[in-house]
């Protein structure tokens, strides 16, 4: 009871400190000034911008949103911004993944906000947000993945019992990623239902992979600064999507698919397994889901060494070198992550970074009798703070991803084996690390 | 004092004054046009990254050139772009030469069909290649569902997996979108061909297939190499689509240069090494567009028309 008074003490003392922040841009502050963001675009991104004219008439500067795309594209934009030097706008959406390839074009954050904005969003963020000991980017929000599955089909007597029999183990929703690709190969009746599916191309099988190599025990850099995926970790990881697949219990096309494709697979309801980040969660049991009442929810499962996956990243922002009003634009970003601003991405499932908009919406939900986003935040929650990590940090991520995933393709589509595909990828990874001296 | 007088002269006699007034123009192309391709050939030499500018003045020598042409991968893309070149080109012209016949024997309502005829034209590509991509998507998609209903197959056919069946459907959508550039250009050839000779072999006794082979043909083979020139150059640079729908996978069964080009010079942002592939991958469009201007210069010669 006493923890929990203190709780609420906390989060009132930290949500009266932002609003504070927030309301120290006075009106006037930064009359007749014009801020240029590039912000990320989307359907699951733009809710939030429509708080920007809240900001603009608290302060008298103006928005101009000079670029607003999905993150590959804006990715490639600010790598052109950046080689012909026209950076001419200052505040930018930005990811963790990405943050490390963009060198001295953001600034350190903690110079120019305050102390109280930097405390209010979970620790393990912040340091995830840190480039070389720098704090170059505000999180939004995070992403981190769990298991959605059909409830029914774990309901479904003729399934316990012919499971049982087959694998000697009682059918429940799987902690591990083993009963994960037993459960997926007994659910598989391929063409009209598989047991499960993953993002097969791009950033997102290697981030798969990645995540997977870790709950199998395995590093993606070795202590001699050289790439070590294509350790027996490794193997054992990327076997996985190999079984999988050899099995057909995943879609054919998933060599070919991304988040969009592994969500809606999932709400068409042909799909017994799927992790997938929050993002989902409300879509899922929505009216437009083929599943709707019928999903659940776990942590994701865990590796063979008892480590569960967590691949996790944060969409965030940042404040550029070139900038001519940073006081402006720190204030902007300020109000995009503040308390407010947080509650209003968690309605629609998006998992705040800051543990006061968390337990605020989780008791807006019980408030409101939403047992199922009071489940995901609950779920979400605790993996983000027990199991997230997020990728290397190096600027070299992205383009080592671009050489190991077209060989994760090969080994799962059956053109390579798993070792000779993993030790071509680091030969090629380890060629990047060599050149980039 | 007279070596300026005497370039004054010069600058302003009458036979200077063409070359004085397409100087302007010469110079905006020097910049449009050279500028960048010295500056990207001289990147090429470099290695040259986007997010380290400074990259920029570190020369490798032919460091970057000697990789391409020990990287396997490269080559087997180039492979694949000039092959899926021959199919996309040859399959647009034969289908266009069909539409533009047909359309040509069309005496009510060819304006519409016509018009009718540039709508996938006006589609972006992007929009072209996402709606293909759901088309074949071998869960989802309306192609497999349909094979299915209809009982044709039980399988979940990979048509974005397969290395021939993605060509296929990534070829199909390049077809789908620019057949009418060749059927366009061919109707026009078929509206400026004068019907005397037509109506010579009708009177010599020639059959349909006859006059079709022997004169409609040869005089629409100009039209043709142009229409080629310029979708060759086009297909050669395919992209969007590709992107879209395959992104050059899986495991590089659909790629095609410009994929591999784009994926190192933006994603990885090794912009130096991308350079010097667009470098090499000129010599395609290079070769195409000689080919093809020198049939077309042959066809002329037969129609007996400029050399």
């Amino acid at each position: 009871m006493r923890l929990l008074s203190r709780l609420s003490t906390v989060l009132l003392a930290g949500a009266t400190a932002v609003s504070m922040f927030a309301g120290a841009a006075s009106a006037g502050e930064f009359d007749g000034y014009t801020l240029k963001v590039k912000l990320i675009g989307g359907a699951q991104y733009e809710p939030l911008y429509t708080r920007i004219p809240e900001w603009e008439a608290a302060t008298g500067a103006k928005v101009e949103i000079v670029s607003s795309k999905n993150h590959f594209e804006l990715d490639k934009e600010i790598k052109q911004d950046i080689a012909s030097g026209s950076i001419n706008w200052c505040v930018g959406s930005n990811h963790t993944s990405f943050a490390p390839q963009y060198g001295d074009l953001y600034i350190d954050l903690s110079v120019v906000l305050a102390d109280d904005v930097i405390g209010a969003i979970s620790p393990n963020v912040i340091k995830a947000s840190m480039v070389d000991g720098r704090l170059v980017q505000l999180a939004r929000h995070s992403d981190v993945s769990n298991l959605y599955y059909i409830k029914s089909l774990y309901e479904d007597e003729a399934n316990k019992a012919d499971f049982k029999a087959e694998y000697g183990y009682d059918l429940t929703p799987p902690d591990t990623w083993a009963q994960v690709k037993d459960q997926a190969i007994f659910f598989a009746d391929p063409p009209n239902f598989y047991g499960t599916q993953y993002v097969g191309k791009d950033e997102g099988i290697s981030g798969r992979f990645y995540e997977m190599l870790v709950a199998e025990g395995g590093s993606f850099f070795g202590n001699d600064g050289k790439v070590a995926f294509n350790s027996p970790e490794g193997v054992r990881a990327l076997e996985w999507f190999v079984d999988l697949y050899e099995a057909k219990a995943v879609p054919a096309g998933v060599p070919n698919y991304l988040w969009d494709e592994t969500g809606l697979g999932f709400a068409s309801g042909t799909v017994a397994l799927n992790l997938d980040w929050g993002g989902w969660a409300t879509f899922f049991n929505s009216a437009d889901s083929k599943i709707q009442g019928d999903v659940g929810l776990i942590r994701a499962p865990k590796g063979s060494s008892g480590k569960r996956t967590g691949w996790s990243g944060s969409h965030s922002f940042s404040i550029t070198e070139a900038c001519d009003n940073k006081q402006a634009a720190a204030s902007f970003i300020s109000f995009l992550t503040d308390f407010d601003s947080q509650l209003l991405e968690a309605r629609t499932g998006l998992l705040p970074t800051r543990p006061d908009a968390i337990a605020a919406v989780i008791e807006e939900s019980k408030a409101a009798g939403n047992d199922w986003l009071v489940h995901v935040f609950e779920v979400f929650g605790a993996s983000m703070a027990e199991d997230a990590f997020a990728v290397p940090s190096t600027p070299l991520w992205i383009p080592i991803s671009n050489e190991l995933f077209p060989q994760l393709q090969a080994a799962i589509v059956g053109e390579k084996t798993p070792q000779q595909a993993l030790d071509d990828a680091a030969a090629a990874a380890n060629q990047l690390i060599e050149d980039e001296g | 004092m007279s070596v300026l007088t005497n370039l004054k002269r010069k600058m302003f006699s009458e036979q200077a004054t063409p070359y004085m007034l397409l100087l302007p123009a010469v110079i905006m192309i020097l910049i449009v046009v050279l500028v960048p391709l010295l500056f990207s050939l001289w990147t090429s030499f470099t290695p040259y990254k986007l997010t380290r500018p400074d990259t920029i003045w570190k020369f490798v020598g032919l460091r970057n050139y000697q990789r391409i042409f020990s990287d396997w991968d490269f080559w087997v893309a180039f492979g694949r772009t000039v092959f899926f070149l021959a199919v996309v080109i040859n399959l647009e012209f034969m289908l266009g030469l069909g539409i533009a016949l047909l359309i040509n024997k069309i005496t009510w309502g060819q304006r519409t069909m016509r018009t009718i005829m540039m709508f996938p034209m006006m589609f972006s590509p992007i929009l072209v290649g996402f709606q293909f991509k759901f088309i074949f998507n071998d869960n989802v998609g309306i192609l497999n569902n349909a094979l299915q209903g209809l009982g044709i197959t039980e399988q979940a056919i990979p048509w974005l997996v397969d290395g021939w069946l993605a060509m296929g459907a990534i070829a199909f959508a390049e077809i789908w979108m620019s057949t009418s550039i060749f059927a366009i250009l061919l109707l026009a050839g078929l509206f400026a061909m004068p019907k005397d000779p037509l109506e010579a072999a009708q009177v010599d006794g020639c059959n349909a297939w006859q006059t079709f082979r022997h004169i409609t043909l040869p005089f629409l083979m100009p039209f043709a190499y142009i229409a080629m020139t310029i979708r060759s150059l086009d297909v050669a640079r395919a992209y969007d689509v590709v992107d879209t729908m395959t992104g050059g996978g899986p495991a590089a069964r659909t790629e095609l240069l410009w994929t591999l080009i784009a994926r190192t010079g933006y994603d990885s942002a090794n912009m130096g090494m991308a350079n010097a592939m667009a470098y090499v991958s000129i010599l395609l469009s290079i070769a195409f567009t000689y080919y093809f201007f020198s049939k077309l210069v042959a066809a002329r010669r037969y129609m007996g028309g400029a050399q």
